[in-house]
């Protein structure tokens, strides 16, 4: 998996670290961190332990820290190498192989016939082409990226369905696999026409596959807020853009001429997306003193699904511009690690402490990503509620608070190491499980 | 008989939050039509939704919710797109229809 590295000062934009070549150099003590560099080089190379922890105990402060963020970089890349040996012999993946259906407009999926295979010919049909190669991008993305074999990380065959219904102004995610409405060519076109709208959809099957956010209130309206994000940059992604150029739109290509409206969404000015005498206004808040109360039923949106969603989308899209540089590099990486961590139940509150503790694991704590994190987080009305020494792998641990201005830096260091520790042994707690269910699983086949 | 249609959900949840419901009044319609709207009414009250066990995974999916008024306690049928019945759809589409023509 590629490892966005932290940024340097004298860095200008983060640049991607194959974790296969990845390694630390150092420079000698008495540069500061600010000069220390980090180079993709040789494949086996590391700081000797003795060597790196005498740099903890150095008197210079600047070379505590990026010890310590070593420690931190080298400890999570042993153990995600661990887990992967451990893995190493699972079923062989089906790689996300596509499949186009006509629906011929009808909702019976007995009407649909195939329409374009992984294999096959291009259709006469351009909304079958533009499903296909949607689907294409968006498994791409998640495979270069985040290393991810499609949805399920198992190589899950990729399906979709296309004229689905009549004059459908929609899109949707089944649960297996999506389907697509042509629009009633007065107010939208073919939901095709978006990649950011399919990747949004196949993000709702990334979100089944890890954290399950429940479809209702706080969950629901992150479940919805992950797939915008994930939605979005994929389309940053297959167009090379950076934060600030692109538009952070969801579904700019679906509206027809007449319609006086930019898009479904927008993730920079939630409440702006339209505004139109045929659509109303755009009804997203931008900040949890504008949460739409609505009730948990098909009537209320399921609590507002996807009318909260606005709130932690500005958020993703203010910690993205602060970062810089391409938006699915720290930000999506802290945001992918986080939805990995969450659970059925987690609300705003909890996603952003999460957020805010990945950026601080990947990246360093205080850094330029977690300052970001905690910056944006604070401008939606959401106040990170962990401190700069909470750095917990997976869940977050409740109610731990650490103000960070009373912790002397010697027992934050000793913390850390603490934390460093425990998380070896877990890693080598489960991978001996790992590797003792697999050979039980032998046995019974044998 | 009077029958009204509700949608909600999906990409225009929040489009379809402030849009009244598409009313149909059978006493305005010719007697064919009311003949035919009543079929529909029937057939959709006969054929529950499909028991998909994935549509509590649908996300997205728009639902609709069809109100029968015909003097006795109002029939209610609320159905999704992971899991309409054909006529469900039929009588929805019904609906949509002769709403929009009046």
């Amino acid at each position: 998996m590629r490892i966005p590295m932290p940024r340097s000062r004298s860095a200008s934009r983060l640049m991607p670290v194959n974790v296969k070549h990845a390694t630390t150099e150092m420079r000698p003590a008495g540069l500061s961190r600010h000069q220390l560099t980090r180079q993709c080089r040789c494949a086996n190379c590391f700081m000797p332990p003795h060597l790196l922890q005498k740099l903890l105990e150095s008197k210079d402060k600047d070379i505590r820290e990026a010890a310590l963020n070593t420690l931190l970089s080298s400890s999570r890349l042993r153990g995600e190498r661990m887990a992967r040996a451990a893995f190493f012999s699972a079923a062989a993946p089906a790689n996300g192989r596509r499949t186009i259906f006509d629906l011929h407009n009808s909702t019976r999926l007995s009407s649909a016939t195939a329409a374009r295979t992984e294999d096959g010919s291009p259709s006469g049909d351009d909304a079958v082409n533009r499903a296909f190669e949607g689907l294409g991008t968006t498994r791409e993305f998640y495979r270069e990226v985040f290393d991810r074999n499609s949805l399920d990380d198992k190589g899950m065959r990729l399906e979709a369905y296309v004229h689905y219904d009549t004059d459908y102004d929609n899109a949707f995610w089944d649960g297996r696999e999506m389907k697509f409405g042509d629009g009633d060519g007065v107010l939208f076109t073919d939901f095709t026409k978006s990649v950011d709208v399919i990747a949004h959809e196949l993000t709702h099957g990334v979100t089944q596959f890890t954290a399950g956010l429940d479809y209702r209130n706080q969950s629901g309206a992150l479940n919805e807020s992950i797939s915008d994000v994930f939605g979005s940059l994929v389309k940053q992604w297959s167009r090379k853009q950076t934060a600030e150029e692109a538009d952070w739109l969801i579904g700019t290509e679906i509206f027809t001429p007449e319609i006086a409206g930019d898009a479904l969404r927008s993730m920079k000015a939630p409440g702006q997306a339209y505004n139109s005498d045929v659509l109303g206004k755009d009804p997203q808040p931008d900040n949890m003193n504008r949460y739409a109360q609505l009730p948990d039923t098909d009537a209320g949106d399921h609590g507002g699904v996807h009318i909260n969603s606005g709130i932690p989308n500005k958020a993703f899209y203010l910690t993205a511009i602060r970062i810089g540089g391409y938006a699915w590099e720290a930000p999506g990486h802290i945001w992918y690690e986080s939805l990995k961590a969450s659970n059925p139940t987690t609300e705003f509150q909890d996603f952003a402490d999460t957020t805010y503790a990945k950026a601080g694991e990947l990246y360093g704590p205080g850094g330029i990503e977690q300052q970001a994190v905690l910056g944006a987080w604070r401008e939606v009305g959401i106040r990170v509620s962990a401190g700069p020494v909470a750095v917990a792998v997976g869940a977050r641990r409740p109610g731990v608070r650490v103000a960070a201005s009373s912790v002397q830096e010697a027992d934050r260091l000793a913390a850390l190491t603490r934390q460093i520790d425990d998380l070896s042994t877990q890693m080598k707690a489960l991978v001996k499980e790992v590797s003792g269910l697999k050979a039980a699983s032998r046995r019974q086949a044998a | 008989m009077k029958v009204s249609l509700a949608t909600h959900g999906g990409h225009l949840a929040g489009y379809h939050l402030s849009r009244p419901a598409q009313i149909v009044n059978a006493k305005s319609l010719p007697k064919d039509a009311g003949d035919e709207l009543a079929r529909l009414v029937e057939e959709a009250k006969a054929t529950p939704a499909s028991g998909d066990t994935r549509s509590d995974l649908a996300r997205d999916a728009m639902s609709y919710t069809i109100t029968i008024e015909n003097g006795d306690p109002p029939v209610v049928l609320v159905q999704s797109d992971a899991t309409m019945s054909p006529e469900f759809v039929a009588l929805r589409n019904w609906i949509r229809t002769h709403a929009a023509s009046k």
